[in-house]
């Protein structure tokens, strides 16, 4: 039986198989933006190819395919969704055009507002009121409702979000709502938000529901089609998507839950980084992703990713738990240009892939990282993606001249310049992801993917003072292996405030129990009927705080007649760890109570070891640039041997990377041909 | 350029310093304790050399920026010789570089070996700073004394040494003390991450190529501002704002502002300003300088890094005596919104001829209202501060005003927080919160909407309010022949009682419960003649409902 991982990325669709005796097989297909399920068939029939097989009989021997996928993300980044309308409380339809008040980018008083997910004249208000303590104030006003969805129905729209004030408490009134769009609007698709976030904060749980009903038409109909023609094809196990917390959900969950799934590209990288630091026994990482235009940034501590839920994506707020991936505006394509005081500058604009760099000859003529690594001789002009396009150096050189005459200074200072300042950018993006959360980087190995990350890291983990760096041998593999080894994740969350002196706790032990569940109950729909691990957890803070610290209430004993008391010492205990310092007199509140219930799948087989042999010696040398030129040997990465050591310079080249090993810098290759790297020194 | 740096290597040390103050800023929102820091943000953190000049800040509240430097000159100048490392000051006094009262700042110096070479430094606005009324507004002061204890430069810290007799003695003076010890170990904090990486930098790059560097970056900016200003027009530029009264009996109190504009020069005269008055709408000197340079920044390019070198080009005149520069003693604490607001005002409305595609219309001016009473839930004490029913932004050549978006001098950088979280916390009912139609001024580019709040209180004995603000009288204004914003209206509505409008300056307002609060906010300004709006645009408006068909 095999197992599928499928990422689909912006250019390439990656596939990988393994069968029960940890056999390999890989593909990979051109993707195609405009229906992805396309690209995936043709992955799947190459894949077959390579196992020397036909797909049906693939398909039919396929136990589980897990997916990552773009196509809520790309419809929120190009703004490409459903025409929503949203039905809110009357007299509080404006709560996501106001956005708590706040705008960013604060000098810029010459800015035009943001445009509107749901424009104000598909906001529709509902007569209705729910109290806090969960009273109905006003019964839900059918001729109300009646009008406002009139109104939906001649605009047409194709999908309607419903979120009243303090249904966090309280959701009927939303479901009853529900129901008469249903009936009045068939097929267009419906996101409450008592389902989507039944959590109190109702600008969060507005944009959540709004941004779920964009994006959800759309990741439906993909899905949809995707599932029909997987079972067309033969398939009958169960598709997983992967979800932004890192997590997977069932196709008839993802569709639902479309706002979940607005990571789910990312999280595949997550992922896979979670099952590198298994693989190489160190649980504290900093997965480092850098492509043409971003480069995405997230922290795995003690094997497990950061998960925040305070994250805005393409200016909309998605207030779901969700990995902690931060993207810097800083990639292979950025673009370098120098201000009227002479100072330079790279990014956040980037040449992209048309027309891409400079060197790439297809009609660039700013320069760009790409081309300063060009020049610096850490790129082979003649070995760039395999060989398969040349680079044209002297492109490079006109586009990075004409940056040196702007600051005044050499063709080389130049290059080297746009260097440094991008690894600048890079080292804060790390700074600020880490910091923020109260860690100390230094301790943490970078793990490098993406095709240029590995000139620029060595020089980053300087910056930082990190001592290690690793290489995995191919990322794409490392993505959709990480993919195959996520585990079904169903998270349930409940708003339960109170303070925890006070609170009634059979009550809140009822709640977590309530909740447990439901998320087995989820599993169950699943089909899942492995085994199930169960984390409690609660949003806590202090009484007058409005920041919330997520505590893991793992070792809590729910049974105990202190409970609560245990859950304030546990909020403490992490306060402390986040903050330096608790406040042991005063009431720990408690917000939202949440549960994962996770469906645990079997541990992948071993990545296979690399054959052993001799050491492999330089395929050449070349001339690179650290601030002088140096002539350094050139390695093939595919042909080194486990355990070899390499002392920087040196460069070593795949298809798809490029090393750069600085001088100071000891290089060994573990036995699975990943590259382990110790900084050297400043 | 300083030939001594290259020019990369001034580029990584301006890009650090940005980084530094961002840090800094980011500890601070995730430590602090009270709602008005880790909610509303209202601080900012920034870098001093010993002289004064600022090197670096975060983008958070702008009217805070350019007075901390006169604040980092008076500790220097007040403790010359006995800084050393582990030392903490304090400053509050709005006489000696303070914004006002509330705006607490911590400045810890920065030692390259045993020379002290720069100031790491975070101001906060505290929820209280003790004074006659809670959260430090206080209407009816007609002297700083009743608006809350005053810091003159103050040691906190001796070394790493905290003087307790010092600290205590601080805390003992303001309301909430356990909120103010947490605030205040963040802002500490917050000012010693900035000084642990500025030694990193200093460590990593040498104590000379820092230096050179730095006045670099400086230089730099300088240079980017001049070369925007020598794009305008030279000439005389005058423009005027007006507040509507002191509360103690003074109105229509202007703000004259003269630009004297040449080559790269900016002359900014307010000294035929209105004579200072009895109520805390007086400016304090650095609180004026921030305004002034504030309406700078928002006239050049906004990725300019806001330091001493961008701000060179500006010469401010002041007169003492005036409401731009009282005489010591004066109540100042309603100035970081009014008069800044108008100072901001006046300065663009006199430029906008000379650059008037960088020029933007009025923001709205500030209303607030604090309520405190018994919680008949918990029947514990509580204080509200009205933070809903935004003003809307002005108008500009990027097109219209952002509806919602505040004042000028946070302009968008003050958040509101949740209405469902408010309910559940107070006895307090949002019955309706929405943009108010028909309140942006008219123009090529509409003046965003303000807010229209009803609120609902619902105690069981009467609850006793305050106001602070101004723009009942005066919207925010028009640019280019666009139409002011309409000003705010507030009003009370009592069961058996007509309905009485509230001012802007009143303490002591008695609700009854169940008494209803309308508060209607004021619209932005709009830019350019309305009658090149477009017949699409105006569609548009009253589709969206921001403009009634009464309201064309």
């Amino acid at each position: 039986m095999f197992r599928i991982g499928i990422d689909v990325g912006g250019t390439f669709t990656d596939l990988v198989s393994v069968d029960a005796q940890g056999r390999v097989a890989l593909a990979k297909a051109a993707s195609t933006p405009a229906d992805q399920s396309l690209g995936v068939m043709d992955g799947l029939d190459r894949l077959a190819e390579t196992l020397g097989i036909d797909r049906a009989t693939m398909l039919a021997r396929t136990e589980r395919i897990v997916h990552g996928t773009t196509v809520a993300t790309n419809a929120l980044l190009e703004h490409k969704g459903a025409k929503v309308g949203l039905l809110t409380t009357e007299g509080h339809r404006d709560i996501i055009e106001m956005r708590e008040g706040l705008k960013d980018d604060r000098y810029n008083l010459r800015q035009p507002p943001p445009t509107q997910l749901v424009p104000r004249e598909r906001r529709l208000g509902v007569r209705e009121r729910i109290r806090p303590d969960g009273r109905v104030e006003i019964a839900l006003d059918r001729d109300s409702l009646d009008a406002a969805i009139a109104v939906l129905k001649s605009q047409r729209v194709e999908a309607v979000a419903i979120c009243y004030l303090h249904s966090w408490r309280d959701g009927t009134h939303e479901r009853m709502t529900s129901e008469a769009v249903r009936a009045a609007m068939p097929g267009v698709y419906i996101a409450l938000s008592a389902e989507v976030l039944p959590q109190i904060k109702e600008y969060d749980r507005l944009c959540t529901t709004v941004v779920n009903a964009y994006v959800g038409p759309a990741l439906e109909r993909y899905l949809n089609r995707l599932e029909t023609r997987l079972r067309e094809a033969g398939l009958r196990a169960p598709v997983l998507i992967i979800q932004s917390h890192g997590g997977v959900a069932t196709i008839a969950e993802a569709a639902r839950l479309a706002a979940g799934g607005v990571l789910s590209g990312p999280a595949g990288g997550v992922a896979g980084s979670q099952y590198a630091a298994r693989l190489l026994g160190h649980g504290d990482l900093i997965p480092f992703d850098m492509g043409g235009t971003s480069t995405d940034i997230s922290l795995v501590v003690g094997g497990e990713a950061a998960i925040a839920s305070d994250r805005r994506i393409a200016g909309q707020r998605v207030a779901l738990q969700s990995l902690d991936i931060a993207s810097i505006g800083a990639g292979g394509g950025s673009i370098a240009r120098v201000d009227h005081s002479g100072v330079l500058h790279v990014g956040p604009e980037s040449a992209g892939a048309q027309p891409g760099p400079a060197c790439y000859g297809n009609g660039g003529t700013e320069a760009t990282v790409t081309d300063a690594n060009l020049v610096l001789g850490f790129l082979n002009p003649d070995n760039f993606l395999g060989g398969r396009s040349r680079l044209d150096r002297r492109a490079a050189e006109a586009a990075v001249d004409r940056i040196a005459d702007k600051l005044g200074v050499e063709r080389m200072a130049a290059a080297e310049g746009i260097y440094r300042v991008i690894n600048t950018h890079m080292t804060e993006g790390i700074r600020l992801v880490s910091v923020r959360r109260g860690v100390d980087p230094r301790r943490f190995a970078i793990l490098s993917f993406g095709g240029a990350a590995a000139l620029h890291v060595t020089n980053v983990a300087r910056q930082l003072e990190l001592k290690r760096v690793i290489v995995p041998r191919l990322s794409a593999v490392l993505s959709a292996w990480g993919m195959l080894a996520c585990n079904l994740r169903c998270e349930v969350a409940r708003t339960h405030i109170g303070d925890a002196s006070r609170l009634d706790a059979e009550a809140v032990r009822a709640a977590f129990r309530e909740m447990e569940a439901e998320g087995r109950q989820r599993l169950a729909a699943a089909s899942f009927s492995g085994s199930i691990r169960v984390r409690p957890s609660a949003d806590m803070r202090y009484g007058e705080q409005v920041f919330e610290v997520n505590v893991p209430l793992d070792h809590v004993d729910f049974g105990s007649s202190d409970l609560l008391r245990q859950m304030a010492d546990a909020f403490h205990v992490r306060h402390e760890g986040l903050y330096t310092y608790s406040l042991r007199d005063q009431e720990a509140v408690l917000i939202n109570a949440r549960v994962a219930v996770i469906g645990e799948l079997p541990a992948l087989p071993q990545e296979p070891a690399l054959p052993v042999h001799a050491a492999a010696r330089p395929s050449g040398e070349r001339r690179i640039y650290l601030g002088q030129w140096l002539q350094v040997p050139i390695y093939a990465f595919d042909a080194l041997a486990s355990g070899q050591m390499i002392d920087g310079p040196a460069v070593i080249e795949s298809a798809t990377t490029s090393v750069l090993l600085r001088p100071g810098d000891r290089m060994r290759t573990t036995e699975f041909g990943w590259l382990d790297i110790q900084v050297g020194p400043t | 350029m300083n030939p001594a740096v290259d020019p990369i290597t001034v580029s990584v040390i301006q890009h650090r310093l940005r980084a530094i103050v961002e840090e800094m800023g980011e500890a601070m929102l995730r430590t602090s304790y009270s709602q008005i820091l880790n909610s509303s943000r209202d601080f900012s953190t920034a870098l001093c050399d010993p002289d004064g000049r600022l090197i670096a800040q975060a983008e958070h509240v702008p009217i805070h920026v350019g007075a901390l430097p006169f604040a980092a000159r008076s500790v220097h100048e007040f403790f010359k010789g006995r800084i050393r490392p582990g030392d903490v000051y304090l400053l509050n006094d709005p006489y000696r570089g303070g914004n006002h009262l509330p705006d607490l700042t911590a400045f810890v110096p920065v030692f390259d070996g045993d020379r002290f070479v720069f100031w790491a430094i975070n101001r906060s606005h505290q929820s209280d700073i003790g004074g006659a009324t809670h959260g430090a507004y206080n209407a009816s002061a007609t002297e700083i004394y009743q608006e809350g204890i005053r810091i003159p430069p103050l040691m906190l810290y001796d070394q790493g040494q905290r003087r307790e007799d010092v600290y205590e003695m601080i805390v003992l003076n303001v309301r909430h003390p356990r909120d103010f010890r947490g605030d205040l170990a963040a802002m500490i904090g917050s000012a010693r991450i900035g000084e642990r990486r500025l030694a990193q930098l200093l460590g990593e790059f040498g104590s000379a190529t820092t230096h050179a560097a730095v006045a670099a970056v400086l230089d730099g900016a300088e240079r980017q501002v001049r070369a925007i200003i020598a794009g305008w027009k030279d000439g005389v530029y005058e423009g005027e704002a007006f507040l509507d009264d002191d509360g103690h009996g003074a109105q229509d109190i202007h703000i004259r502002a003269r630009v004297t504009k040449q080559g790269s020069d900016l002359e900014v005269d307010l000294t035929d300003s209105h004579p200072q008055v009895k109520g805390f709408i007086n400016s304090s000197y650095a609180n004026t300088y921030s305004a002034a340079v504030v309406a700078l920044a928002y006239l050049i390019d906004p990725h300019i890094p806001k330091n001493d070198g961008a701000f060179r080009p500006v010469k401010l005149k002041l007169k003492e005596g005036t409401i731009v520069w009282p005489r010591p003693g004066a109540p100042v604490t309603l100035c970081t919104n009014h008069c800044a607001q108008e100072i901001i005002e006046a300065i663009i409305r006199a430029l906008a001829p000379a650059c008037p595609d960088r020029a933007m219309a009025g923001w709205g001016r500030r209303f607030r209202i604090a309520v405190q009473g018994i919680d008949p839930r918990s029947e514990k004490p509580f204080i509200w501060h009205l933070f809903q029913a935004r003003p809307g932004g002005g108008g500009s050549s990027a097109g219209d005003g952002w509806p919602g978006a505040g004042e000028w001098q946070a302009a968008g950088g003050i958040k509101f927080g949740s209405i469902e979280v408010q309910e559940v916390r107070f006895p307090l009912h949002f019955r309706c919160h929405e943009f108010r139609t028909d309140s942006g001024g008219d123009g090529r580019y509409r003046g965003g909407p303000g807010g229209e709040l009803e609120l609902v209180i619902e105690t069981t004995e009467p609850a006793v309010a305050n106001t602070a603000g101004d723009g009942v009288k005066y919207g925010a204004c028009g640019l280019l022949g666009g139409a002011d914003g309409k000003p705010h209206r507030y009003w009370l509505q009592s069961s058996g009682r007509p309905d009485r409008a509230l001012k802007t300056k009143e303490t002591g307002i008695v609700l009854r419960p169940g008494d209803v609060v309308h508060a209607h906010s004021g619209g932005g300004g709009g830019w350019g003649e309305p009658r090149e709006r477009t017949a699409e645009e105006r569609a548009r408006d009253m589709a969206l409902g921001f403009v009634s068909p009464e309201g064309r």
